[in-house]
This record gives C-alpha cells, structure tokens and sequence, in this order.
C-alpha cells in the first residue's frame, strides 16, 4: 500500500511542479531559472506581470467571447450529440453504419487540412466572417462526445427500453425521460470533455475574427504572447502570467465538478 | 437524407450566387466611398494609424475610414491570404510583407497601383531608386515601399567594458575583428553568448543573420538575381562560414531564447532596426555599429536587409479611388513625417535625413539608422518567394546552425532548388 | 473503416441487436425516426467536415491554389503528380520518420503509465481527490499555456539542467536531432495522459472482484493477478487508448510549432502536420498541403487497422 500511495504522490509531484513553477514564474519581478528560482522570495515577488496584460487586453471582453463560443459548442453537442448518441447507440435504421463510419472517421483527419476550405465555405459562402456562428461552427457538435454519449447509451439495459416501448411511449419521450435520466454523469463528462476544445482553440477564431472585439482569451493571449510581451518590463514573467490566466478558469471548472467529470460509475446513474 | 442534403447543396450554391452577384458590381478605379484599412497591432503604430484615419475622416466625412489592428505575429500573411480567398480583404493593409506580394498577386488579390493614371509616377517619386527593387515580375508595381528598420548590430557598452573591450569604439568591421571581438566578450564573461539570433527554423529568420551580411558583402546585392540564386557564390560561401565559426565556437547559441536576449544580458549583441531605439532606452547602455564585411568596408557605404513593411490595395475594395486617396493621404510627407516621430520607424522616401531635418536633431540616436537607410536590399521580389526562403532557412539550419553538412555544398545543393523555384511560374 | 466499431469504454455488447437483425425490418430499418435524430449531426458532418475533405482530396489532384473570388486562373488536372512531389520531398519523409518515431515513444508509455496510474488511483487510496484533480489539469490546460513552462524547464539553463548539473545533455533536450522528438513525445505523453487514465478508470470499474480473488486464491501475487486478471480485462480500453493516441499523435502540429521553434533542429521534431502547414498555408501550396495530408490519413487509418489486429486480438 505505501509503494502505491508513493507512485501516486510521485506522480502528482511530476504533473504538477510544472504549473507551480508557471504561478511562482509569473509572480517574478526578475526570471530566476536557478534551482532557488523555484521558491518564492518575498523581495522578487510582484503582480506587474498581470497588472501588464490586464493593460494590454481587454479581459472582460475577451472572457465574454470565450463563453459565447464554448457556451455554443457545448449546446450544440448537448443537444445534435445526444440524439446522434442515442440514435446511433439504440436505434436501428439505414445510414447506421455509414453515420457511424463518418463519426470515426472525423477523429482521424487533421484540422488543418480542412482549414482553408472550411475557411472559404464558411466566410464566403455563408458570410460568417468576424461572427459567433462563424467561429462556432466547425466544433458545433464534437464527434468525440457523440462518441462517449453512444457508449453510455450502449450499457444501459435492453429492457427498460423494450419495456417503455411496449408502453406506446415514443422514442422522443423515452430518449426525453428514460434514457437521458439515466446517463447524466456522461452527459457531464461530454460536457467537460467538449468545453476543453473550444476554450483553448486558437487557429479557428484567430482566421475567423478580425475584430479584436469578437476574438476570445485564448486568441488575444497568444498575441500578447508572440508580440507583446516581448516589450514588458519582465518578458519571461508577462509569459507565464498569460499562461495562468488562460488555465485558471480551465482548472477551476474542472476542480469544481471534477467528481461528476470522473463519475466513472455509470452503475450509479443506472441503478439511482 | 437525400432531401436534406439537396437542400444544403442548394443553399451552398446560392449562398454562392449572391456572393458572386454582388461582386464587381460598381468596383472601379474612380469609385469614391467608405473604406477599411488594417495596420499593425504594436502600440506605436496603433497610435500613428489612430490619428491618421482621424485626420482623414474630419476632412472627408463623406468617405469615411474604418481602421482595425490585425495581429502582427508570425501569422498575419496568413489571416491575410485567407481574406483575400474569402473576399473580405480591407481596401487597405499597412502591413503588407515583401516576402508575400508575389503569392498575394497570383491569388488575383493585389490591385496593380500602375492603374492609376499617377500610380508610377507617385511611387517612384515619393521612394526613388529602391522602389526598383519593390517592383513585380511584370514589371507592375503591387505594393508602395512604405516604411524600413535597416538593421545594425547593437552591443551592450556594459557586457564589452567588463570584457575589456573599448566600448567607444569596439573592433567590430571585419570577420576577424568580430570574431576576435566575440571570443573576447564571451572569454572576459561579458555575456553567455556574443550574439544570439533566433536560431529557429521560420522562413524569414535568414533576414536577420545571413542577409544583412550578405547584402554588406556583395556591395547590394538580392538573393536572387535574374531568377538565379547568387548566395552561393563567394560572399555568401564566406558569410555562411563566418557564421559557421560563431556558432561552433559557441559564440552565439543553438538554442532560442524566451524573451529577449539582449536586453536580459544573455548576449552582447544584437541584429536590430530603429524599433530597437525605443525599447532599450533605460534599459541597456548600447552603441551601434554597421554590420561586419570581410574587409571592413566603411560604415557610410556599407549595405544592409532593409525589413521593410509595404502598403497594398487588394482587389476586394471596391471605392480604390477612395483608398489610392488615403494611400497618398497617409504617404504624404507631412504623415511620413509623423509616422517618424511616433515610430521612429524610417518611412521609405528619398533622403529620409534630410527630409526631417529637426527630428534627428532632436533625436541623433535615429541618426545612423536614417543614414543607413539610403542602402538597403529587400527580399527579392519572385514567384515562390517564401519557398525559397524555406529552403534557404533549411539548409542554413543544417549546415551553419548545427554543422551536420559542409555550408558551402549546403549552399550549391539549395541554390540548385531554388533556381528551379524561381524559374516556375 | 471501423476502426472501433464496438463498445470500448466498457465492454456490454448490445444484446438486443442482433436478436432483431433475423427480422427483415422495414426498407428503411426497424426505429427510422433514429434518422430523423441522426439528422442534425448528419448535416453538421457533411457541411463541415466531408465537404471540405472531399475539397482536399479534388485539390490534391490539381495544381491548385487560392485565389480572391473573380479572379481567373487555370488549375489544370494533373493526376498524380503533388503526391509524387510529396513522395519525393525528403521533409516530408523525414517528418513521417519523425512522427513514427514519436508514435514508437509515445503510445506504449501513455498505454503503460495510464494504465498504472489508474490502476493505483482505483484503489480507495488518501487524498483520492487531490491525485485525481493533479493528473488532469495538464489535460484541461491549452498547450499554448504550458509550453512557456516546459520552455524554461527543459533549456539549456533550465530547472532540469540545473538539477542534473554536469549529467545535464550537451547539447540539450531541445536542441539536439536525437533527443528533441522523444522530448516532445514525453512532453505529450504527460499533458494528455489524464484523459486516458479516465477511460482505464471507467475500464476498471467494471472489472469483478471475484476474479481477482480467485487469482488469490491460486496463490497469485499482487503483479501476478495484474498480469493475468487486470490486463486482459482492460482489453477493449486498451484498444482504445492506444487507437486514440496514435490518430492524437499522427496529428502532432501544435508541440513541435510551439515548443520546438518550427520543428527544429534541423527538423528532427517536424510532424507531417507541420510540414503540411507550412507548405499549404504559409507557402500558398495547398495542392502539396492537401496530398500530405491524404497521405497522412490513409497511413493513420492503415496503422489503426494494424493495432487493432495486435492489441485487440482476443475480442
């Protein structure tokens, strides 16, 4: 028992120094890579580095746009993946096969081969550019949550559904106030697991917007990252203090619901 | 499922339609109305672009400017390449890239300033002879030389006094006296490394360690000539070896620096434009020197790359008369002249010392750089422009970097390649 | 292409369905208002997802670029040409290298680690939430957050090289053509690596209890009823794990464009998504871009269908 509690706290120690070292980095008035560096000294100890990016960027702004596109991805996988999962888990019709083949296939191709012509399709055609439905589209339903949610829909028992059947319910309203009952823990994971995508992505909304008032964090951080930091008074810190700021709210939802997140129990969404 | 996807085809080509319907509709040389224009996100430049356009706008209320920032870093020929595929370019980009005009103009979205009865006449007056070099393949000129930062080597009078270098006047005109120089500084513990350019693999990294010493060497001369490559011949066979000995002798570092080098004491010396004025003022005790050539050539006769940043109509605009207008508005000698004293950023007018006599007198820093600035070479102007430097980068990588191949072979092996490029259309 | 055309988070085969295959349903299957809820999805997948793929594979048979809409250019037909450009580019095969090199590192060590972590984290242990949150914040956190972090640990001067003194590499992790890729490839392995612990977790779950007491009850050890209970009971999750870390390693762009300057030294760490990026994007060769990456895909799907032969085996 002690071997594994050590492998445990060894391994916590390696995933998290890294982003110890990220705080005590971005509260630094002077960068100190020496082996002190990595503790913190009440004389190097500053919050200029964030003072510095709050002045170059428009947080608040930026956090709103963050939440609109997330916020969108996140309802359009609720509600296109959950009925794509159901259907795809426990309804047979023709087309099964292939939709599922096409859901596989999306998580085999790389994004930035469809970037220009989905760029074009998307802004020209449709007339998306500088729009939240333009930067939202593409990730508007992530396939790797359909994929989870029809899992989930998979292990719950055959009868409950045979049952609701015989009972002249309609699939809508099984879907509705069986199945969707039952699954809610996946559904969180599906939550959590798309949210991650969309609050990081940078390539998409930085083509897609040309507005400053419309790009999201992660978007302005990484200008700030590549070109302004390069003229803070601590380019080193203004780095790491970017870097903090795009975590935290990631790491901070996550901290709060992490037990659903990890809710592996699917028993006790069946069985409660 | 057939229906539906009928129905999307159907709006897909619609949503087609209408855009091509709308198109060309009313696009014209004379077309006057409102207009967008893009420059670039660095704060002093924002802040030249922002009393432009206000000056702009008070007198033409009935054209008005829209402006925006587009983000300067490593992707902004991206953004800008995906907007000209799209259609939704600005009229306007005071940020365009040398390096991208031949790619922009063969997407079909540049407009020719030929085509406007003063265009010619306008550019090459307002530059002079280094417009030439700005010049396309058929003979049409797509962007105005607008602005350069001639590089020169800065050095830290600091990190060479410690190292026991006469910080007033450092050895530093020739190959053997910058090297002697180096050895010194890193040797006396002036700094880790004497110089340290970004030694990363990006196309247009060769503008601030090879090129400039090339265009000293060759007395001017561009990487490619008459669709030929000129860097393997003696010059550049001796600039690649100079740098060659930098790096095996550790005097500047493989490895790229997070933040920035100079001014954190890691190297002693850097390649930089007028920007750099501005950003080490308080912070680093620096002097300036031209860059070294075999044999020293004097500082007033010595070439260097000219990092040079244009201004392109891209055929998106419709009101062009309206944006050739604020092209020239913003061009202008009194706008150049602002543009000097936010930026300290030489605009690329003839005789840029002479032109604003009161400014160097107030600030004799910029001096050497406005000096300089009559002797530059830009990125040639070729087809596949950025393949070549792609390819030059890649053999400079191997070779001169981290020495896995003898330069002067790397070289002939990239000047055959990018003699097949720029043979192509 | 069914790659994982079976339940993997936890292996409960669907009962019911085979049961009603016997019966000739309807021509359009027994439940077609499954189609109508497929719909959406259906939509979203063609608009954004086969449409532009089938646009790439039309312009990786084309000379092709992008150009402003009006504009008249010629874009002839010719066969196939940009792959044997592609074939014959000696970057492009290097970065195939590359990225076999990085898969070789990569899978096997997220396979084992995952599977150890959760395989301890199972196991009603102290401090369950606090080891749980700190295996998946690398996960949640955007590379462009943390690669500032490993930048300064892993460089010349850094952290690490100052801990390991005179055993520190020369030269460095990150400048050096052999040690750059299997950096980046441990680099990936840690920040993904919570994600995969979750599906051995679920995985575990469901494992019985009762076959690991008979396993004690034959006398097994401790590594002797992992070998032989928990492993092959984790199989189907194993599948996956090592299917979704070769299609999330195949397409490695944003490590070696961040931590890595552009794939260097010397493009010892240039994934084919990289070079893919540069020659398509930056370069305006989309044809070449394109063919790259149908190269990339075909040989992805390829390698899956090998894996699940090997790993997959007994189910």
């Amino acid at each position: 028992m002690k071997l594994r509690f050590v492998t445990l706290l060894l391994g916590a120690f390696v995933f998290l120094f890294p982003f110890y070292y990220m705080l005590i980095g971005s509260l630094q008035a002077e960068p100190d890579p020496s082996v002190g560096g990595a503790f913190p000294r009440p004389d190097n100890l500053t919050g200029r580095n964030y003072a510095e990016i709050d002045a170059a960027i428009n947080l608040g702004r930026t956090l709103i746009n963050s939440g609109v596109f997330t916020g969108g991805v996140l309802l359009g996988t609720l509600v296109g993946g959950v009925l794509a999962g159901y259907a795809l888990a426990r309804l047979r019709f023709r087309g099964r096969g292939a939709v599922f083949n096409l859901m596989l296939l999306v998580q085999v191709v790389p994004f930035q081969l469809l970037t220009i012509p989905l760029y074009v399709l998307i802004v020209r055609n449709y007339g998306l550019a500088d729009s939240y439905l333009g930067m939202i589209l593409p990730f508007a339903i992530n396939s790797t949550a359909v994929f989870v949610f029809r899992q989930y829909f998979l292990l719950l028992p055959a009868e409950l559904f045979d049952a609701a059947r015989v009972d002249g319910a309609s699939e809508l309203r099984i879907l509705w106030s069986v199945a969707i009952p039952l699954v809610k823990p996946a559904l969180l994971t599906g939550v959590l697991l798309t949210f991650i995508g969309p609050w990081n992505e940078f390539l998409w909304p930085f083509l897609i917007t040309k507005q400053q008032d419309l790009q999201p964090l992660a978007v302005a951080l990484s200008n700030y990252l590549t070109t302004v930091s390069a003229r803070a008074a601590n380019p080193f810190g203004a780095v790491l203090a970017g870097a903090c700021v795009l975590a935290a709210p990631a790491v901070g939802l996550f901290i709060i619901f992490q037990r659903q997140f990890i809710s592996q129990s699917i028993e006790s969404g069946v069985k409660g | 499922m057939r229906r539906t996807f009928t129905a999307v085809a159907l709006g897909a080509v619609l949503a087609a339609a209408a855009a091509c319907g709308s198109d060309d509709a009313g696009t014209g040389i004379e077309t006057r109305g409102p207009i967008t224009v893009w420059y670039s996100n660095n704060l002093e430049e924002v802040a030249w672009g922002k009393q432009m356009v206000a000056a702009w706008n008070t007198a033409h209320p009935d054209q008005l400017v829209t402006a925006q920032e587009i983000p300067t870093g490593k992707s902004s020929e991206e953004v800008i390449g995906a907007a000209i595929t799209a259609g939704n370019a600005p009229c306007l980009i005071f940020n365009t890239s040398p390096a991208s005009v031949s790619q922009f103009q063969k997407q079909g979205g540049l407009v020719p300033l030929d085509s406007f009865a003063d265009g010619t006449s306008y550019v090459e007056g307002r530059s002079g002879e280094v417009a030439q070099q700005y010049k396309s393949s058929d003979g049409k000129y797509y962007q105005l030389p607008w602005k350069s930062n001639p590089v020169m080597i800065f050095y830290n009078k600091k990190a060479f006094a410690k190292a026991g270098i006469d910080a007033g006047n450092p050895p530093l005109g020739t190959y053997e006296e910058f090297l002697a120089t180096s050895r010194k500084i890193v040797a006396g513990r002036g700094a880790q490394y004497a110089i340290l350019p970004a030694p990363s693999n990006e196309f247009f990294q060769s503008w601030f360690d090879f090129y400039p010493l090339f265009a000293a060497a060759t007395g001017g001369k561009q990487l490619i000539e008459d669709k030929h490559a000129t860097f393997a011949g003696d010059e550049g066979r001796a600039v690649a070896q100079f740098w060659r000995t930098m790096y095996a002798e550790k005097l500047a570092g493989q490895e790229k620096y997070t933040g920035d080098a100079f001014a954190d004491g890691k190297a002693a010396m850097a390649i930089v434009g007028p920007w750099a004025v501005s950003v080490y003022r308080g912070k680093v005790d620096w002097g300036v020197a031209p860059v070294p050539t075999p044999t020293g050539t004097a500082a007033d006769a010595t070439h260097t790359f000219s990092d040079a940043k244009n201004v392109a109509i891209y055929s998106a605009c419709k009101n062009r008369g309206t944006a050739w207008d604020v092209l020239k508005f913003a061009t202008s000698s009194e706008q150049d002249g602002k543009f000097l004293e936010l930026t300290g950023q030489m605009p690329l007018r003839n005789d840029v010392a002479s032109a604003y006599p009161e400014y160097f007198t107030k600030n004799p820093d910029y001096r050497t750089f406005a000096e300089q600035s009559a002797r530059t070479v830009e990125v040639p102007n070729v087809p596949n422009s950025i393949t070549i430097w792609q390819t030059f980068r890649d053999a400079y990588s191997r070779s001169v970097i981290f020495g896995k191949q003898d330069p002067g072979a790397s070289l002939d092996e990239a000047a055959k390649r990018v003699d097949e490029l720029a043979s192509q259309p | 292409m069914t790659v994982t055309d079976r339940p993997t988070i936890r292996d409960a085969p669907d009962h019911r369905v085979p049961a009603r295959r016997g019966r000739p349903g309807r021509v359009n299957g027994r439940q077609p208002i499954g189609a109508l809820l497929v719909t959406p999805y259906l939509v979203f997948l063609l608009v954004v997802f086969a449409y532009p793929l089938c646009y790439a594979v039309y312009i990786s048979f084309h000379d092709y670029f992008f150009a402003a809409p009006g504009a008249v250019v010629d874009r002839p037909f010719v066969g196939l040409q940009n792959y044997r450009t592609v074939l014959a580019d000696p970057a492009v095969r290097r970065s195939f290298v590359n990225v076999g090199i990085f898969l070789v590192i990569n899978v096997p060590l997220t396979a084992v680690l995952s599977l150890t972590l959760a395989g301890a984290l199972n196991k009603a242990v102290r401090w369950r939430t606090f080891f749980r949150v700190s295996y998946y914040v690398p996960y949640v956190t955007a590379s462009v957050a943390v690669v500032g972090v490993w930048l300064f640990l892993f460089n010349s001067d850094g952290l690490v090289n100052s801990i390991l003194g005179p055993l520190a590499p020369d030269p460095s992790w990150l400048v050096s053509s052999a040690l750059a890729m299997p950096t980046v490839a441990v680099y990936v392995t840690w920040k993904q690596l919570g994600f995969f612990i979750l599906l051995y977790l679920a995985a575990l779950q469901n494992l019985s209890k009762d076959l690991y007491e008979a396993a004690a009850m034959d006398g097994a050890g401790r590594f002797a009823s992992f070998w032989n209970v928990t492993v092959p009971g984790v199989r189907p999750a194993t599948t996956l794990v090592v299917l979704l870390a070769t299609v999330t390693g195949a397409n490695l762009f944003t490590e070696p464009y961040l931590l890595t300057g552009g794939g260097g030294p010397d493009g010892a760490s240039a994934s084919p998504v990289l070079i893919m990026y540069q020659r398509g994007i930056e370069q305006g060769s989309p044809d070449i871009g394109a063919a790259i990456g149908i190269l990339l895909v075909i040989g992805v799907l390829l390698l899956a269908l090998v894996e699940r032969r090997l790993v997959g085996r007994d189910d």
